[in-house]
């Protein structure tokens, strides 16, 4: 089942043990490498939390379900901090061609729910498969060009 | 068709690594060889308002692609100290400037006068023409062959060249591959 990061923001985060709500969804941090959802952000600021993708039991259309409350937890480092302020958000973010060419802001990301695996950049009214994505990161994500010729 | 920009675009575009997308510098200045005919590196700035200089420069063979909106590098060690780069880049010598420079072909006649270098846009640096000023005040861009001879005050060029003294980039990108098959290079 595929979902979508522009239609997810602020979705609630419940704990599975408890039923608790832990917050609402405000960021998702992607590793590039792996073109898979690393973890997923609640609130803001100081309130801020991280929980790994691993701990994320289920993803679905009026809920993000997170195994435990324990499985939240502040940032630790840069690049934690970096991703609870959404500096590294996919979504939004401008593209660049790998030629140097700006290709607007990436406007939505599909991904797999079940295994937080992205599948698809949305660059306005054009699509790039997830393969495309060489890079992101606070500035720009990387998109590689068409062979030329 | 090619698509083109004048060197002096290229000053202030963000250095852009592809591994991470982070803007680790921006262009400062663009070092261009008369000899070699291209560009062979790019000095940099720091990111940011209060932005001074960067020591690293950008030698053209580790630059991935110079771009309409930024200059790509594979990651940050593309960036080298000028005592790791070529001297060229490294250590340029000084009054290589071709602005200012009159053009002449070589029947004799004066085309103008060098005020930019025009570069080939997705290339690391090659420079397919040049932005002069004419005769008459106005703004000409002329192909260049890939050899030509440079005095430091003047460059000599086919006199073919005339018939191809474009008004704007877009027609000396088109120009570009016709100049070319026409001068036998």
């Amino acid at each position: 089942m595929s979902e979508r990061f522009a239609a997810a923001m602020g979705r609630k985060m419940v704990s599975r043990a408890t039923a608790e709500e832990l917050g609402e969804l405000a960021h998702i941090v992607v590793d590039v490498e792996h073109r898979r959802i690393a973890c997923l952000t609640a609130g803001k600021r100081r309130k801020a939390l991280l929980v790994d993708w691993e701990n994320v039991s289920g993803f679905g259309p009026d809920a993000v379900i997170v195994t435990d409350e324990s499985a939240l937890y502040a940032a630790r480092d840069d690049r934690e901090r970096a991703a609870v302020d959404g500096k590294l958000d996919l979504l939004g973010k401008r593209a660049l061609s790998e030629m140097g060419d700006d290709l607007g802001p990436v406007t939505d990301v599909v991904f797999d729910a079940a295994s937080g695996a992205v599948e698809t950049l949305v660059l306005g009214d054009h699509e790039e498969p997830a393969t495309s994505l060489l890079g992101a990161g606070s500035f720009a994500a990387i998109i590689r060009a068409p062979s030329r010729e | 068709m090619r698509s083109l920009v004048t060197g002096s675009s290229i000053r202030g575009l963000p250095v852009v690594t592809i591994a991470d997308g982070e803007d680790v510098a921006e262009v400062r200045d663009v070092l261009y060889s008369p000899e070699a005919g291209r560009v062979v590196g790019l000095t940099l700035n720091k990111r940011g308002f209060l932005a001074g200089r960067r020591r690293e420069v950008l030698p053209a063979e580790t630059i991935h692609a110079i771009g309409r909106d930024a200059v790509m590098v594979d990651d940050e060690s593309s960036l080298l100290l000028p005592a790791d780069a070529p001297e060229e880049v490294g250590a340029p010598p000084s009054g290589r400037d071709v602005t200012g420079d009159e053009v002449l072909t070589d029947g004799g006649t004066s085309l103008g006068q060098v005020r930019d270098v025009v570069v080939l846009v997705g290339s690391n640096g090659e420079v397919v023409g040049y932005e002069i000023e004419t005769a008459s005040g106005g703004t000409g861009y002329i192909p260049l062959p890939v050899q030509l001879a440079v005095s430091g005050s003047a460059l000599v060029v086919p006199e073919a060249t005339k018939e191809f003294v474009e008004d704007d980039l877009v027609g000396l990108g088109a120009a570009v591959d016709e100049f070319r098959s026409t001068v036998g290079i």
